[in-house]
């Protein structure tokens, strides 16, 4: 299954990916990419994986910017 | 990644989690629960799942960023992509990556983030699925707020710009097949035609479909507005804040009822909605607008017409009802107003965001008002064309805007004139039923003269209005509606009968609504002919009947024939029988009552006093003026009084008629008389008078003379009886039979009358012949009196010699000399004298002759060359032998030359 040739095939899939990724400035680095993709190819809906990041990136934020404020 | 391919989708996400976050994974618990509700809730997506329109997305994104270089790689990679083959379900990565693309222009908060790019689309989302386009134009009113979206769509595509600018220059050509409102899959339909050829920017082809992809990134369905809204844009500067559209939709709603906008205002000088020049507008805007004025000004025109005359009473009720018609349309129009008022409204009240299903632009409003606009245009059309008439003119008038083959105009001018002649039918169905005329406006076509009185009722009082005819009734229709209405107030007024109409015409009542009138018009030919030719002939046979009955017409008219036509031979013989004794005496000496009392005589002495007492008390004796000189023949004339409803008939200027014609065949009867006096004479007194050889040949001439003169006059009275008065009394009875009316008696009496008067030499044309006539009528009045004198003398001679034969005889019987020398001689002396009396009288004939032969030549001439047929054929009675011709060489070549050809040229 895992044959080289799938491998660097993967790989470069994910290479491409990533610059698409980039190119649409998601902010989604290798490995959250990885699991997106992994996750979208397990059939989740995107638009709710997407929501699911943004509100996870939301939170984030506003837990950074609390801990700068209290900090 | 095969490994990662294994791990189930909660441990990735959790992972997930923590990466983003960037925390432990004890800490992210709570995010990790939401995010596994979250995604187990929306587990089916909802978008289609098009990997083609995902990157065409993308690209779109990117080159709404201008980013056109980055959306060639992305072009790159893509394909890339496809080549590999790996991954499964490519569009859900891509679209994830697309979701999670950020603007790097955009500030780096992320909440605003979402609305910056897909504002558009998340209230959609919101809604119910994305890219639904059920909202239309409210995109062009967002674009007018949102300045800064308006150069993503001008920015779209490198030859974006140019290519919409040809556009803008070519027209909006076909509209696209979904206006408004739209519906969900042909918008989607139609979407995805479009999605793919925004990868190749627009090149500029005449296909109106691509200018639709402009309007595809404002989502909203291709409306040929937002193209038209497009072309503006593109010519603003970004800065300028240039005139909204919907503050021009606004204005152009207050334009529409006749109100100045803000920006449209009325420039009286130039009668017409002009833009202010100094707004800031783009040339397509100010053009629609204009044209949207237009409707404005129409409904101005209107307005102010029946604004005017709705308050002018004096413009009758037919022009009330067209005011009021031309009112209703207007509330129709302003109907139309309010319900795009209150869609403004709306709009306002909702906030332009959301906008409702269908927001108001000016191409929609043109649209819409392409209707009204057609009936307006009408409208405007009639009241220019109706601005003077009323009454039945205006009718007219109406009528004939209805001659047009467009049916919708055509319905409407109909049903306008159906209200303005309802009227007009009104009054003709109280005229024709009632008689009643009650027009204080005189519109209606029929007027009455209230200074006429009853006497004249029937041919002054009531009259036709032409101008008030309306163009779709015909003359002879008005002519039969003014002839029923006449008839009644006649019956009313004038015979004083006062049946009901309803007793005469069992016909319906006038009609109760305008809908029947609108009826009626359209069947003009058929129901309204009908109703007025039942009306027609009933009350002209009741008005008939009335008057045979009531008031014997008939037989006052055949009164008329017998008494001042000398029809009653007897009577007028007797008559004259009576009278000569009486008129031989000068006028002067005449007493009317001595008259009477001949006639009465007369009346009861011959077969007239079997007519009616009705009759015989109208008779009468009149006494002409009386000129110097005249005899009483000359003044003589009988009289027929007529009142009531047969003067209507027999009008004073009918009965002067009669009167002449009497005077004329009077005079011809006499001269009759005098000639069979004259040939009595003749008659008794050849015998005695054969005694005395020398009268003979005076005698002889007198009754050649008696002869001509005898035979002159028969001709005469045959023509004056049989060719003149029996025929001419023949047609009108025939036609009195027949009549249908009482026009048409009047109209035969009338002929009648004139035939009789041309005929007998009494109208103008035949003065010439006339005073022949008369001079030979003396010449016969003096023969007799010369004829008289010589009787007188030849029979006082005669007397004489008898007388001297028997004093000779008796004196021979007592043995005397018979004769003295001296009585002989005496009597030689006075038989010498009177011989020589005998060359007088004989010249004195021969002169009379003469004269009389010339007049009868001249009056041969003059008929020969009449126009009148019969008065030729008098003319070869008179000289059927040729007499006259052999004496006259004028009569020679006059008879010739016109025997056969009629002509004047004598």
């Amino acid at each position: 299954m895992a044959s080289a040739q799938n491998l660097n095939a993967v790989r470069e899939t994910m290479d491409v990916l990533l610059e698409i990724s980039k190119l649409l400035n998601t902010g989604l680095d290798m490995e959250s990419l990885s699991i997106c993709v992994r996750l979208c190819e397990q059939g989740i809906n995107p638009e709710a994986l997407s929501s699911v990041i943004k509100e996870l990136r939301k939170a984030s934020d506003a837990f950074k910017a609390s801990e700068s404020s209290t900090n | 990644m095969a490994a990662l391919d294994q791990k189930s989708p909660n441990v990735l996400l959790q992972s997930l989690c923590c990466r983003i976050t960037g925390k432990s994974e004890a800490d992210v618990a709570h995010q990790f629960q939401y995010a596994v509700r979250v995604i187990g809730s929306n587990y089916a997506p909802t978008i289609e799942r098009d990997e083609f329109l995902v990157s065409e997305k993308i690209k779109k994104e990117l080159l709404k960023q201008r980013r056109e270089a980055d959306a060639a790689l992305f072009s790159e990679l893509h394909r890339k992509l496809q080549t590999q083959g790996v991954l499964k379900h490519r569009w859900s990565v891509l679209y994830l990556l697309l979701s999670l693309c950020e603007d790097p222009r955009k500030p780096s908060s992320r909440v605003p983030g979402y609305g910056a790019l897909f504002a558009q689309g998340l209230p959609r989302d919101a809604h119910s699925t994305p890219f639904y386009c059920a909202r239309p134009q409210s995109l062009a009113l967002g674009y007018a707020d949102r300045a800064g979206s308006m150069h993503t769509s001008a920015s779209l595509g490198t030859s974006g710009i140019s290519s919409l600018g040809t556009y803008t220059l070519n027209g909006p050509t076909l509209t696209p097949p979904c206006l408004l409102p739209q519906t969900q899959a042909p918008g989607d339909s139609l979407r995805q035609q479009l999605g793919p050829r925004l990868a190749w920017t627009l090149p500029p082809s005449a296909s109106p479909s691509a200018t639709a992809p402009t309007s595809r990134t404002s989502l909203g369905p291709p409306g040929p507005a937002v193209r038209a809204l497009h072309r503006p844009r593109r010519e603003g500067d970004d800065g300028v804040a240039e005139v909204s559209e919907v503050a021009l939709v606004r204005d152009i709603l207050y334009v529409f009822q006749g109100i100045d906008g803000k920006f449209i205002k009325m420039c009286s000088p130039e009668n017409g909605y002009k833009i202010d020049a100094k707004m800031p507008l783009s040339k397509s805007l100010r053009d629609i607008s204009s044209r949207l004025a237009e409707l404005g000004w129409l409904h101005n025109k209107v307005r102010k017409y029946t604004d005017a005359r709705s308050l002018d009473r004096a413009f009758g009720l037919v022009g009330q009802s067209f005011c009021a018609s031309l009112h209703q349309e207007l509330k129709e129009y302003y109907r139309l107003l309010s319900v795009l008022h209150s869609q403004l409204q709306v709009e306002d009240d909702q906030g332009v965001n959301l906008g409702s299903e269908s927001t108001l632009t000016l191409r929609r409003l043109l649209v819409w008002t392409y209707d009204p606009k057609i009936r307006l245009k009408t409208l405007a059309a009639l009241v220019d064309y109706c601005q003077g008439p009323k009454g039945g003119e205006l009718a007219s008038a109406v009528h004939a805007y209805g001659k047009t083959g467009d049916p919708y105009m055509r319905a409407l001018v109909q049903h306008i004139l159906g209200l303005v002649s309802h009227p007009i039918l009104n009054f003709l169905y109280g005229w024709i039923y009632d008689g009643e005329l009650e027009d204080t406006y005189h519109e209606f076509f029929v007027a009455s003269d209230p200074t006429v009185k009853t006497d004249r009722l029937w041919h002054d009082k009531y009259s036709l209005r032409k101008s008030m005819i309306p163009s779709f009734i015909t003359m002879d229709q008005a002519r039969k509606v003014l002839l029923i209405g006449k008839s009644i107030n006649f019956l009313h007024q004038v015979c004083h009968d006062r049946t009901p109409p309803g007793k005469i015409t069992p016909a319906s009542k006038s009609t109760e609504s305008p809908k029947d009138a609108a009826e009626l018009i359209t069947d003009l030919e058929g129901a309204f002919q009908g109703k007025i030719d039942a009306a027609y002939f009933e009350t002209s046979k009741y008005l008939l009947d009335i008057l045979n009955k009531n008031y014997l017409l008939l037989e006052h008219l055949q009164a008329m024939r017998r008494y001042l036509l000398l029809g009653q031979g007897d009577f007028i013989r007797h008559l004259m029988d009576l009278l000569k004794p009486e008129l031989a005496r000068p006028a002067t000496t005449l007493y009317q009552h001595n008259l009477t009392g001949i006639l009465e005589t007369a009346v009861r002495a011959t077969n007239a006093q079997f007519d009616s007492s009705e009759i015989l008390k109208r008779l009468d004796v009149r006494l002409l003026e009386v000129s110097p000189g005249d005899t009483g023949w000359d003044v003589f004339s009988l009289d027929y009084h007529v009142d009531g409803p047969i003067a209507t008939v027999f009008t004073r200027e009918c009965m002067s008629c009669y009167l002449r014609v009497f005077n004329f065949l009077w005079r011809a009867k006499r001269m009759e008389y005098i000639l069979t006096d004259i040939w009595k004479g003749q008659m008794c007194n050849a015998k005695l008078l054969k005694a005395m050889p020398e009268l003979s040949g005076v005698l002889h001439q007198c009754h050649i003379l008696a002869s001509e003169m005898v035979h002159f006059i028969h001709q005469m009275q045959y023509y004056i009886t049989f060719e003149v008065l029996e025929c001419s009394w023949d047609e009108l009875w025939n036609k009195v039979q027949q009549a249908q009316d009482l026009d048409h008696i009047i109209a035969a009496h009338e002929v009648f009358l004139d035939t009789i008067i041309s005929r007998c030499l009494l109208d103008n044309n035949s003065r010439s012949l006339l005073n022949q006539l008369r001079a030979i009528f003396d010449q016969i009045i003096e023969f007799q009196n010369a004829q008289d004198t010589l009787y007188r003398s030849a029979l006082e001679e005669l007397q004489f010699r008898l007388q001297f034969e028997e004093k000779k005889q008796q004196r021979e019987a007592e043995g005397e000399w018979g004769v003295t020398a001296a009585e002989e001689a005496e009597e030689k002396k006075r038989i010498q004298e009177f011989q020589e009396t005998i060359p007088k009288m004989r010249s004195q004939l021969r002169i009379l002759t003469h004269f009389y032969q010339g007049i009868v030549q001249q009056f041969l001439v003059l008929l020969m060359s009449s126009s009148d047929e019969s008065l030729q054929f008098l003319s070869f009675r008179l000289d059927f032998n040729e007499h006259y011709k052999a004496r006259d060489p004028r009569l020679r070549v006059s008879l010739g030359a016109t025997r056969g050809r009629r002509s004047s040229n004598v």
